[in-house]
């Protein structure tokens, strides 16, 4: 399929139910390896979990409670626990993206912020050089905010990471996870509640994220689900790979 | 111009094979458009490496990019300095900035020359 056809459909949105860490890692691999069609998932998690870096040492997390479901995911950065947020993956072709990963992330996180902006949750986006960034030495996401997230006075409220592979084609996978509620590992992070106490407020903007990332990269938006080829490549990773202890300890 | 005595691949890499043996690295043009780098993780002395397959990855602050293999061959030397001094990438990334070494078997048929590299990346923007 050439530029013009992957693309003339659209940006396909998926909005899954909250599902195990292990199928959610396993359907955004599978979106980055074989979508062809710029995609948008959107999920959350049940049960809670928490995602390691794709570098990060599973060892460095023993002290976990018992029985915190944990896996590693494909993008990097720190740990992420997973409570109450809106979870996405963009899965597009790098084309669609600024060349340069900073100026992906200005695109991305401006448009997050705008989107919670006309839901009454005032939010920026740090700049300048000098501030710290987040070191894979640092466990947590969350924990520092650096050059270029999404912040409240409260503290960081979008995590996000990137994977970007060159073959087949050039691909980027955008993770993001937006706190709806603070999680109980993580206190420290802003969440939307912290201003907006409404319980439609996540859903209405859940969908205005959708309508700013569609409008960032120009492009109509569509609801979809996984094809056939997706499923299966999903399921497969899931099984081999996310529900692995060892693809979790290799490192 | 860069130079003109490497071969270079779309996705970024550079090699420069003497005598059977291909050096491979990244280009100054991937490591600008990276942000600030943090871990790199590159095969053992002794693997084998395919053509366009992974060989290692890079993360940056904010993301981790895969690194393909212009030749097919075993390792048999790394950049062992390189992890501990990724500052190296942006001052000589086709000099101290080299990863790893390749006893050739094959190499990749995509290879480009320096000016057709040059071209692509200002295509490439």
């Amino acid at each position: 399929m050439n530029r013009s056809a992957r693309t003339a459909g659209g940006l396909r949105v998926i909005r899954d139910d909250p599902g195990p860490a292990a199928w959610n890692m396993a359907v955004d691999e599978a979106l980055l390896s074989h979508a062809e069609v710029p995609t948008l998932r959107l999920y959350g998690w049940t049960p809670h979990a928490v995602s390691l870096g794709w570098f990060q040492r599973a060892a460095d997390f023993a002290d976990l409670p018992p029985g915190t479901p944990i896996v590693r995911r494909l993008t990097g950065g720190g740990a992420i626990h997973h409570g109450d947020e809106i979870t996405f993956a963009l899965c597009v072709d790098a084309e669609l993206l600024p060349r340069e990963v900073d100026a992906s992330y200005h695109l991305l996180h401006d448009a997050a912020i705008a989107a919670l902006r006309e839901h009454g949750i005032a939010s920026e986006r740090l700049t300048g050089g000098d501030l710290p960034t987040a070191r894979p030495t640092e466990k947590w996401c969350f924990r520092t905010p650096g050059r270029d997230d999404v912040v409240t006075p409260a503290g960081k409220l979008l995590g996000s990471a990137q994977r970007r592979i060159a073959k087949p084609r050039a691909r980027v996978l955008h993770h993001g996870s937006l706190v709806l509620q603070r999680p109980t590992l993580t206190p420290f992070v802003a969440a939307v509640a912290d201003t907006a106490t409404d319980p439609s407020t996540a859903a209405r903007v859940r969908e205005a994220l959708i309508a700013n990332f569609a409008q960032a990269l120009g492009l109509p938006m569509h609801a979809g689900t996984l094809t056939a080829t997706e499923h299966a490549a999903a399921e497969r990773l899931r099984r081999e790979r996310y529900e692995d202890p060892g693809f979790l300890r290799a490192r | 111009m860069r130079p003109t005595d490497c071969s270079y691949l779309k996705s970024h890499e550079w090699c420069k094979i003497e005598n059977g043996t291909a050096t491979i690295g990244i280009t100054d043009f991937a490591v600008s458009h990276l942000s600030d780098l943090v871990f790199l993780d590159l095969p053992r002395k002794g693997a084998s490496v395919t053509v366009g397959e992974g060989f290692g990855e890079i993360e940056s602050v904010k993301a981790v990019s895969s690194l393909y293999s212009p030749v097919s061959g075993e390792v048999v030397d790394v950049n062992k300095d390189l992890p501990d001094n990724l500052e190296w990438l942006a001052q000589e990334p086709f000099k101290k900035a080299w990863m790893i070494k390749v006893k050739v078997t094959a190499k990749s048929p995509d290879l480009m020359t320096a000016a057709a590299y040059d071209a692509h990346c200002k295509a490439e923007g």
